[in-house]
């Protein structure tokens, strides 16, 4: 009874469309009820294979659905709870009844969720799992892990217009991935602004335009106020460096405090040594 | 008797250790000698002869008669074959040296009180474990061990504790080499965690550090090896490791906790793990492998600091030939040629993922980037972008402007970018000694110091109960100064009286 009432559940599931995705939790809720009375939503010793792939479907549907809500919290239980699923041994799988389908695109789009939010430990942590348990050609060829591993490297070396180029429409290996990218262009402009307050004296506004992939001058300027720039004469200054300037020479101040404590210190640890 | 067999086993034990790896004694007269290290260690309470007797296992399993010798080892222990501890140990031996006549030993037979103690058991059960482990029989060996550390645990027993890590070692060597073999989900390896944790459990609650740490290590080696690097992070928060646990067991933990660190981006720490690891550890010997593998990980960290190992390391004769790829690797990074680096990366692939390092030398990609363009910046006051970009193989303009001013941000290079003109212009360098940096380089150093002082502080042996003797030493001597004092007084009043009597007289 249970099985039907979770298989109806799905196909109800596949067919949502994206102006009723609103009703998803609530679906997906009386999925995992649903689950629990056949004992499959935690893989257990005795669990068919059947109930296997239903569980890890609906499990399934859960993440990618909650992606799209952008639901961040409720996509990193289901990751979570589909790590049992997927460390599964295949003979626990059916060839008839088929495994789970989804695998590498949620665990894609948990590396990316990582990757936005700048847990970068996090990412190299899972990644490193990956590369252990499923080899490197596998992943090579996997689409899905490949986007954030390449987002990655361009994010780290501060290749960022390749990460533009990234995020743009065709080059995003499935929908749910798009959810990320204005996270990430709001991640990398900061970034560049960042990095232009230190490495630029001064620059064009039309310039700063395409450096920070604004659409236009209006915005540019806006974005100069949200960040203190001045913009004066169709250029665009950054007083940070003054200020930083005048933050060093109140170190060389503060510092002097730091010599005597340190000197304090090795006094203290001679005395105690002779 | 038993003085003599004493020193007989001291005697035996130090001829080994000069003469090396050919030992005058046999290997079955060594495992008997040991019955009374370990005898004299319950006895004493003092783990140190329990250390002295496992200590030469490493020589025993070399001996050509070595299953022989353990089966003669077990007669001598228990004489009556009847004995169900005898025959636990028995049925894993080889059929053939069941019947061994143990009138070879006569010796080892009379006093019953040395034999019947538990850690001999223990011991011979560790033996036997070698041997399995040695002879390649994982499954056999596994099954013995499951019942044998339950076993050991049961018997909480003090005197029992560097055996019962050592019967642990083995226990999760074996499951280790059982098919599928780790990096799979679905190894044995992973079920024994339960049996591990229950026996840190009980190895905190029985004060055992012994146990603890061989635990905490094998544990973390279990994780590291399916890649639940998650796992072994919480379990290192949750975890105290002991303070005394012995220097081959905080080297590994040192490593393995590098490892973690290293994977979780933390490199400073990572580094000041794996340095310790690497300065503790025995540079020679069957060690070596341990050194070499620490000293791997530790170039690789190093290189993800932006720093450059020195030359001199790759020159030690344990190093060399095992360092060649890495030496390349520097190399490549030293000079930040991206080219040299991938190749190399592609290379030495295989051996990089061997060495579980694979992943990190991946992440070097930017420093390598890194490196060229403080090369550029050094060698140029001004370069124009299209020049970097051939230099480095930067595919447009706009990744090397990105690039630069990413390195300007991380403080790299000293230099400022012209948009309009494409230029990078590098600013001068200041004068180092107006800055702060050489007091901290200073403080960095005398911190150093002061923290490799203390650490020696507190690597030093404090034998028990030695404040006690002085105690009574000084009481003694106290005791001595007040009869001196006594007598002296009282020899006065006889001189006194002497002096009186001869008055009289």
């Amino acid at each position: 009874m249970a099985d039907n009432e979770v298989k109806q559940l799905i196909s109800h599931l596949d067919t949502l469309k994206p102006s009723t995705l609103t009703q998803a939790p609530q679906l997906l809720s009386r999925a995992k009820l649903a689950l629990l009375k056949l004992h499959a939503l935690v893989p257990g010793a005795q669990t068919s294979p059947q109930h296997l792939l239903l569980a890890a479907t609906v499990l399934e549907y859960g993440a990618l659905i909650s992606i799209r809500l952008k639901d961040t919290d409720a996509f990193t239980r289901y990751y979570q709870q589909l790590q049992p699923f997927y460390s599964l041994p295949a003979e626990r799988w059916n060839s008839r009844v088929g495994k789970p389908s989804n695998q590498s695109k949620v665990t894609g789009l948990y590396l990316l969720l990582l990757l936005s939010v700048g847990d970068y430990a996090g990412f190299h942590t899972v990644l490193e799992g990956l590369e252990m348990s499923a080899g490197k050609e596998q992943m090579e060829k996997d689409q899905f892990i490949q986007y954030p591993v390449r987002l990655e490297q361009a994010l780290m070396e501060g290749s960022y217009d390749k990460v533009w180029g990234e995020t743009k429409g065709e080059r995003v290996p499935s929908e749910e991935f798009g959810v990320f990218s204005e996270v990430l262009i709001t991640t990398i402009r900061s970034e560049i602004a960042s990095c232009s307050e230190r490495a630029y004296p001064s620059l064009p506004i039309s310039n700063a335009k395409n450096l920070l992939f604004l659409d236009s001058e209006g915005a540019v300027v806006q974005f100069a106020q949200s960040r203190g720039w001045v913009a004066k004469d169709g250029r665009i200054y950054f007083p940070q460096q003054e200020e930083e300037m005048l933050a060093a020479e109140k170190d060389v101040m503060s510092s002097s405090g730091m010599v005597i404590e340190n000197t304090l210190g090795y006094a203290r640890k001679l005395e105690t040594i002779v | 008797m038993a003085d003599k067999m004493d020193v007989d086993a001291v005697n035996g034990e130090k001829s080994q250790e000069t003469v090396g790896p050919a030992p005058d004694l046999p290997a079955e007269r060594i495992i008997t000698n040991n019955f009374h290290l370990i005898n004299q260690a319950v006895q004493a309470f003092d783990a140190r002869f329990t250390l002295r007797a496992l200590r030469n296992i490493s020589t025993i399993r070399k001996a050509p008669n070595f299953p022989e010798a353990i089966a003669i080892a077990i007669r001598t222990a228990f004489p009556k074959p009847t004995n169900n501890a005898r025959r636990v140990l028995e049925t894993m031996l080889p059929e053939q040296y069941k019947n061994v006549q143990n009138g070879e030993t006569g010796d080892g037979l009379k006093d019953p009180d040395i034999v019947e103690v538990a850690e001999v058991w223990a011991y011979l059960g560790v033996l036997v474990q070698v041997y399995l482990y040695d002879t390649k029989q994982y499954k056999k060996g596994a099954q013995f061990s499951d019942n044998f550390v339950e076993k050991v645990r049961s018997f909480n027993r003090r005197t029992m504790d560097s055996i019962g890590a050592k019967a642990y070692f083995y226990y999760a060597l074996f499951h280790e080499n059982l098919d599928p073999k780790p990096p799979s989900k679905q190894s044995p390896a992973i079920a024994i965690r339960p049996t591990l944790l229950a026996a840190l459990r009980s190895a905190v609650l029985r004060k055992d550090a012994e146990t603890q740490s061989a635990v905490t290590v094998l544990l973390l080696r279990n994780y590291i090896s399916t890649a639940d690097i998650t796992q072994a992070d919480l379990l290192v928060a949750q975890t105290h490791f002991p303070a005394s646990a012995a220097n081959n067991q905080v080297c590994r933990y040192l490593y393995y906790l590098g490892r973690i660190r290293a994977i979780q981006l933390a490199y400073t720490q990572a580094h000041a793990h794996l340095e310790s690891a690497t300065r503790k550890s025995p540079t020679t010997g069957p060690a070596a492998g341990f050194y070499q593998q620490a000293t791997k990980l530790l170039i690789v960290v190093e290189l993800l600091m932006g720093d450059i190992p020195t030359r001199t390391l790759f020159r030690q004769p344990a190093l060399e030939a095992a360092l060649y790829p890495y030496f390349k690797l520097v190399q490549a990074v030293r000079v930040g040629d991206l080219d040299a680096y991938l190749k190399c990366v592609s290379a030495n692939e295989a051996q990089f993922r061997q060495d579980g390092t694979y992943t990190l030398t991946l992440r070097l990609r930017q420093n390598v980037i890194k490196t060229g363009v403080r090369m550029l910046s050094l060698s140029y006051s001004r370069i124009s972008l299209r020049d970097i970009c051939t230099r480095l193989n930067i595919s447009s303009e706009e990744s090397a402007e990105y690039i630069t001013a990413k390195a300007i941000r991380d403080g790299v290079i000293e230099a400022s970018l012209d948009h309009q003109q494409g230029h990078l212009v590098t600013t001068p360098a200041k004068d180092a000694y107006s800055t702060t940096e050489p007091s901290e380089a200073f403080h960095m150093r005398i911190e150093a110091l002061l923290g490799m002082r203390d650490e020696c502080v507190m690597a030093m042996r404090y034998p028990m109960n030695k404040h006690r003797q002085e105690i009574a030493e000084a009481a003694k001597a106290r005791e001595r100064e007040r009869e001196l004092a006594k007598e002296i007084i009282e020899g006065e009043g006889d001189e006194e009286g002497d002096e009186g009597q001869f008055e009289g007289m």
